[in-house]
């Protein structure tokens, strides 16, 4: 099958050099959330993290777009040190796309603003020009109808194609999705994994956390399983699903498939 | 029959008249002024500045935490006494900052409410997306915050408006002062007196309430523990 791996290349995207992160928890003690993770992402990748929950996926992700600062460790995404207080974190964040798992639209504005608003604010494009890219998306994301309407009027998949859309118009060289399918019912599940599979097949670099196996298994170059805050095993698909040599995979993999 | 009622009505309806319309200036100054420094105050302690964040608790809690005609006494007899040259206020100035003050403790209170009541997820998406803190505010949690402070504000309005009353001890002629110098022209007929005057403050905060409760069912809002 056609995919991303035809594209890869020997750049590096994203680098997570021994990275840590702990949360104070509400009485006392910390959880380590992050525990000396590290791991590579080359242009045009498709890496899957997949783990039980609370194992550090979403931490993982956040720290990438600096969401969530750490306390130890380097990640750069290509070329910016996102981790170096001096990098400006709000072009970077520009440069990689996020869609939450809750969407997240803003509220106040029709799908098409919401896909405007960042253009003209963050990229400075004019507002024509904004319009134009933001009306090619919601075609290219299947919705161009509901331009107008509220993200209350949409459905959960359409709130996320439109989230998609708005990631996109930043023209993004990484996309983070954080269980973008978790949250959606059953039948519109399959058609956001048919739209993260065409981005995959364009050459869009990806780190995707889900829990959708055959996606990983399928779109992804490489699979990475969390637990704990610790990466414990890391591998292209078809070795990681047919022999994984980790305990805490197998049992995983065993409640999950 | 009531031909004596009707004259002193007529008599002093000029100057209840008079006192509302002050009554009404000095709430849309309050109102005004407190909702700016509201604004501020509570984006600013959204942010969850270290020291400045316990600082306006403080003032709130200052505020909010003590009767407002000791606060007027405090800012109309006390701060004069100071002998600070810019602390010298007179009745009016007195009454006008502290009302804007009281205010803006409740104004400030709601607008933080209002935007910690927002997911959290707007401020990311638009921080993810590459906007700074600033933008974020200004595009995505302000315009959302003030559409849920519309109906709690419209409740501050009329405390607001009630509060005005108390003004009337530092000798402001608002609305209750004129009803008491009218009661002292016609001591006879106190009763009728203040049930004009009541009637008066009614047809003021009337409005405001109904539209505190047309907004409450339109647009729904932050519920705040008032009073
Ligand atoms: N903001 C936070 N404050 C406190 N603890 C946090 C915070 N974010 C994450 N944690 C903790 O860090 C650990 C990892 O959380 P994380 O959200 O990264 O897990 P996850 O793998 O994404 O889980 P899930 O599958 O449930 O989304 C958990 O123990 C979580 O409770
Ligand atoms: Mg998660």
């Amino acid at each position: 099958m056609e995919n991303a791996r035809s594209h890869q290349s020997e750049a590096i995207m994203v680098s997570i050099e021994a990275v840590s992160r702990s949360f104070k928890l509400p009485r006392a003690g910390k959880v380590r959330a992050l525990d000396e993770v590290s791991a590579t992402v080359r242009q045009g990748e498709v890496v899957v993290i997949i783990g039980a929950s609370g194992s550090g996926k979403s931490t993982l992700l956040r720290t990438v777009n600096a969401l969530e600062r750490v306390d130890e460790g380097r990640i750069t995404v290509n070329g910016i040190e996102v981790t170096n207080p001096q990098s400006n974190l709000n072009r970077l964040r520009a440069n990689v796309g996020m869609v939450f798992q809750h969407f997240n639209l803003f509220a106040h504005k029709t799908a098409l603003e919401n896909i405007v608003l960042p253009q003209t604010v963050v990229l400075k494009r004019s507002r024509d020009e904004a319009v134009s890219r933001a009306r090619e998306l919601l075609s290219r994301v299947g919705i161009p109808e509901k331009a107008d309407a509220p993200p209350g009027d949409l459905s959960g998949g359409q709130q996320q194609r439109v989230a998609i859309a708005r990631a996109l118009a930043m023209n993004p060289k990484v996309m983070l999705f954080d269980e973008a399918t978790s949250a959606l019912d059953p039948e519109t599940v399959g058609g956001i994994l048919a739209l993260m599979r065409e981005l995959a097949d364009e050459g869009m670099t990806m780190m995707v956390v889900t829990h959708e196996m055959k996606f990983a298994e399928d779109v992804g170059s490489r699979i990475i399983f969390m637990d704990q805050g610790k990466i414990v095993e890391e591998g292209a698909p078809t070795m990681f699903f047919k022999a994984p040599d980790n305990e805490r995979t197998k049992e995983f993999l065993n409640q999950i498939l | 029959m009531f031909q004596d009622q009707i004259q002193m009505i007529q008599s002093i309806t000029p100057f209840l008249l008079e006192g509302l319309w002050l009554t009404f200036r000095i709430t849309i100054i309050g109102i005004v002024v407190g909702s700016l420094i509201g604004m501020v105050l509570g984006t600013l302690r959204s942010l969850r500045i270290p020291g400045l964040t316990a600082l306006i608790g403080l003032y709130i809690h200052l505020f909010r935490g003590s009767p407002f005609l000791v606060q007027l006494y405090i800012f109309y007899y006390l701060l004069p006494e100071l002998g600070v040259a810019w602390l010298q206020f007179d009745s009016m100035q007195a009454a006008v900052i502290t009302l804007c003050l009281y205010t803006g403790s409740y104004v400030t209170e709601i607008v933080n409410s209002a935007i910690a009541a927002l997911p959290k997820g707007q401020d990311e998406a638009a921080r993810a997306v590459g906007m700074t803190k600033a933008q974020s505010l200004w595009y995505v949690v302000l315009p959302q915050a003030l559409r849920m402070i519309i109906p709690p504000m419209s409740g501050v309005f009329v405390i607001i408006i009630k509060s005005t009353a108390i003004l009337s001890v530092v000798g402001l002629s608002e609305l209750t002062r004129q009803g008491q110098i009218a009661s002292l022209r016609f001591p006879g007929d106190l009763l009728l007196i203040y049930v004009c005057v009541a009637a008066l403050y009614f047809v003021y905060c009337y409005p405001v309430l109904k539209f505190a409760d047309w907004a409450e069912k339109r647009i729904g809002g932050v519920t705040l523990k008032m009073r």
